[in-house]
């Protein structure tokens, strides 16, 4: 048997159109290496999963066609291993797949061929090893009003393989995985009394057959080297995933990583808002740059993947300030996207707390179940315990914009137990015990958004909420 | 493999410069050039990164073109590296960027229409390359004003030179000097003159404590207070955390030491206070004359409390002392945390009552008390002083 170590994949045709156990028994064969035709590639973030495709020219001798397939050195998942007849299907036939005991990462199909002479075969397999992932870089304009807002993606092989002029397809989208890639990989050769435990998960398999079925033209597209403008990436929706498929081929080599241009948002609009909201940002007012993944962007072609934004400004001097680096969320198109520089050192934010008191004070009976209040008339005893009161604080949020255009703040509070909160900031509830309001600060400006919390205690706590109020 | 040239000790710029067909880094034999940096811009002005910004003049052929960026024992980070072609940005353009394993380098395929030279702009965020604010001031013999000169300074421990560079810290003027590997340079950023300086004398048990707990004596800061407004001399900018070193005008042509404190953030408009000293001379005694339990009803009291101050001040000028006292620190002293916030009231017999409405706050009363010079008997005329106060609705 002769073997070329170009790849560690291959697929040997044995020449002799002997039976199957006999052919591979042997101590001197006879085989023939058809090389790949093309390779697809279609790679998910989600998971550390990749659908490959490749097609191979084999010649067929009528009769029993013993055909090896092995992986050695890479992550592929033996289960996953397929093989189809792209022509001549009528004339095929699998009639057995073997998993020899004693060769790891290989497996023979005895093909059954009704005629003599060449067929397109297409083997497919999962192979862990190669991801991608989305970064952006952001820079806005010295006025801060619209920004340049680039997509980028990066693929990443480390599966121990070479794939050369690849198709190359990339899936956003959290898929179901019963078990991972690597694991099946890892494992080895699967047995038949195991093959039920190792099953991949049905969303999977359907995912293969739908994107099986979607256009795959240019399978035998040339190297574009020579071409002078980044390569296109066609943007497509796929159930609940989004598919990035790169035109072209791509050689991406075993442990390289590649970049491409996803997408350019060229003169971006966004505005600016200052936000506090501890369980999303922290206890601190945030500077943020808010803008909208659609059309009227210049955005909104594909949803934006996981990924690390770097934000920059044209800092007016020939160069650019790092604002800020963080890794932002899934972001579909229509949704806002927020940009979040942190806090700002020409925004002060203080909070005051002017006066604290308490009343309303209610004390327990000697019998432990009643409860008397001096103003409701009754006789308080000096064994009496307190049993409820109300706290009353007032406080101030103060804001200092030493920034030379007016800013816009929005602050979301969340208070624990029975509250009322009291104000003539025309607050609005965001849920059950956050009350939100806003206000302008204009250039220098310091302002003051005073309110008053009121924490019904002890028995006198009857919710677990928070009641607006305008002052009396 | 990418062939590393060291043109600088850490950085490698490359241009291949024949229009490659096919797989253009696995190419056996290669023509390198290696463009010298033309401008290198160090941008300090975010808090906690450092952008390094660079432009080369790069020669292109015509076609498709590999443009190497490779470093080796420094800490650029990888992913935050930008390729601008400044020279027809429209039609120069970057077509992908390849990452070779193992290496500290990546790849530009950088497509050209026509051959020639072109500025390019490489923008990386650097590790190593830090910088520290200090201070220095020098106050006037009479100690109501000085001179305060803003320093930055740049830690280059990044393995790289950087030659002539051009550094903004985000304020002020643009900064051209060399910095070389392993070296700190410290560059003047800002210089402010007759800055006004407030000097502080603070009694403050709960932030300061005793400095002789048996006797009941309170340790008394001195700080300089600076008030960062253009009212006071400054206020151009928020002020840096940094340490400053406060000297003192001696009246014969020399400085004395006067003490470093670390200075915080201090935004346009608030004060920066800087802990200089004790001042052994002022002598304030605090001592809680009176504790008296008082039934509101059932099981709910209120606290009547006097705290008495001893004030002397042996020094042979007039003082003004800060005044201060935590209401929950004197609640806990008188009976324990509650946890509760503390509600108080001024009682009728104290002396204090006049407060520093901006620099109170609801929990922590700030008085004034204005001491006499020691007579010149070099005896030290006692004040004493008490605060009145009603905790409320305790149990």
């Amino acid at each position: 048997m002769i073997l070329l170590h170009k790849h560690n994949l291959h697929a040997i045709i044995l020449a002799l159109g002997l039976p199957v156990a006999a052919a591979y028994a042997d101590n001197v064969d006879v085989s023939t290496i058809p090389q790949r035709d093309t390779v697809q590639l279609t790679i998910y973030n989600s998971e550390d999963l990749t659908l490959v495709r490749e097609t191979r020219h084999i010649t067929f001798s009528k009769g029993d066609n013993p055909l090896q397939f092995s992986w050695a050195n890479t992550l592929i998942d033996p289960t996953s291993v397929d093989l189809r007849f792209q022509t001549h299907a009528q004339e095929l036939d699998i009639l057995d797949t073997t998993f020899p005991h004693d060769k790891p990462q290989m497996l023979y199909w005895n093909v059954k061929s009704d005629f003599s002479g060449s067929a397109v075969v297409e083997i497919s397999y999962f192979t862990s090893g190669i991801t991608w992932a989305a970064d952006y870089v952001c820079v806005a304009d010295t006025a801060e009003e619209r920004m340049s807002f680039d997509g980028f993606v990066r693929i990443t092989n480390n599966s121990g393989e070479d794939y050369e002029n690849a198709q190359v397809r990339l899936v956003v989208g959290q898929i179901n995985l019963v078990e991972r890639i690597a694991d099946l990989a890892r494992r080895g050769l699967v047995s038949q009394d195991t093959s039920e435990r190792l099953r991949l998960g049905a969303k999977v398999r359907q995912l293969e057959k739908r994107a099986r079925g979607l256009a795959y033209s240019g399978l035998a597209a040339e190297m574009d080297d020579a071409a002078r403008a980044p390569k296109a990436i066609v943007k497509e929706g796929l159930s609940e995933y989004f598919i990035f498929t790169i035109e072209g081929t791509e050689t991406i080599k075993n442990t390289w990583s590649k970049r491409l241009r996803l997408f350019q948002g060229a003169s971006v609009p966004f505005q600016i808002k200052y936000r506090y909201r501890p369980a999303e940002y922290g206890d601190q007012l945030v500077r943020l740059f808010i803008l909208r993944n659609d059309e009227a962007s210049s955005l909104g072609e594909t949803p934006l993947p996981d990924g690390v934004v770097r934000l920059f400004r044209d800092n007016g001097r020939d160069g650019l300030s790092f604002l800020t680096a963080y890794s932002s969320k899934y972001v579909p198109i229509g949704q806002e996207i927020e940009l979040n520089l942190g806090p700002d050192p020409q925004v002060i934010y203080e909070r005051l707390r002017l006066r604290s008191w308490r009343d309303d004070f209610w004390f327990r009976t000697d019998n432990g179940k009643t409860y008397f209040s001096p103003t409701k008339g009754h006789k308080i005893r000096n064994n009496y315990p307190v049993g409820g009161w109300n706290d009353h604080e007032q406080r101030v949020e103060r804001i200092r914009n030493y920034r030379d255009k007016p800013i816009e703040v929005e602050i979301r509070l969340s208070f624990q137990g029975h509250v009322v909160f009291t104000s003539e900031l025309d607050p609005k509830l965001h849920d059950y015990r956050s009350p939100q309001f806003s206000a302008q600060i204009k250039p220098a400006e310091r302002k003051d958004l005073g309110y008053e919390v009121t924490y019904h205690q002890g028995i006198n706590r009857k919710q677990d909420d928070v009641t607006l109020k305008k002052p009396d | 493999m990418i062939h590393r040239i060291p043109v600088s000790k850490a950085l490698l710029f490359a241009t291949v410069v024949i229009a490659l067909q096919g797989s253009h880094a696995q190419a056996g034999v290669k023509l390198i050039t290696l463009p010298a940096r033309e401008r290198v811009e160090i941008q300090l002005d975010n808090f906690n990164t450092t952008l390094v910004e660079e432009e080369r003049i790069v020669p292109l052929a015509e076609g498709v073109n590999d443009v190497v960026f490779a470093w080796a024992n420094t800490n650029i980070d990888k992913d935050s590296i930008q390729f601008r072609c400044l020279t027809d940005p429209e039609n120069i353009r970057v077509l992908s960027v390849s990452y070779p394993p193992g290496e500290n380098a990546l790849l530009w395929q950088v497509s050209s229409p026509r051959a020639g030279s072109a500025r390019v702009r490489i923008s990386y965020i650097i590790g190593g390359l830090d910088k520290t604010f200090m201070y220095r001031a020098i106050a006037s013999n009479d100690e109501k004003t000085l001179t305060l000169w803003q320093y930055i300074q740049l830690h280059n421990n990044s393995n790289e030179a950087f030659g002539f560079a051009g550094m903004w810290a985000g304020f002020g003027d643009r900064l051209e000097r060399p910095i070389g590997i392993n070296e700190t340079k410290r560059l003047l950023s800002a210089k402010f003159t007759d800055v006004r300086v407030k000097k502080t004398y603070t009694a403050d048990l709960a932030s300061h404590g005793y400095l002789d707990a048996p006797k009941k004596q309170l340790r008394i800061p001195m700080h300089y207070v600076l008030i960062n407004d253009e009212e006071h001399g400054l206020g151009k900018f928020p002020l840096m955390p940094g340490k400053a070193r406060i000297f003192q005008d001696d009246g014969h042509g020399t400085v004395a030491f006067l003490g470093e404190d670390w200075a915080s953030f201090t935004p346009r408009d608030d004060e920066v206070s800087l802990y200089l000293g004790v001042a052994k001379d002022i002598v304030v005694k605090r001592t809680i004359d009176r504790r008296t339990k008082k039934r509101v009803l059932g099981q709910l009291y209120d606290y009547d409390i006097i705290v008495k101050y001893e004030i002397e001040n042996f020094k042979d000028s007039p003082v003004v002392l800060d005044l201060a006292e935590s209401m929950p620190a004197l609640r806990a002293e008188i009976l324990g945390n509650t946890g509760r916030h503390v509600e108080w009231t001024f009682g009728t017999q104290g002396t204090l009552k006049q407060v520093d409405r901006d620099k109170s706050t609801a929990d922590r009363p700030v008085f004034h008390v204005t001491l006499e010079p020691r007579g010149d008997d070099q005896k030290a005329v006692k004040q004493v002083h008490t605060l009145h106060v009603i905790i409320k609705n305790e149990w």
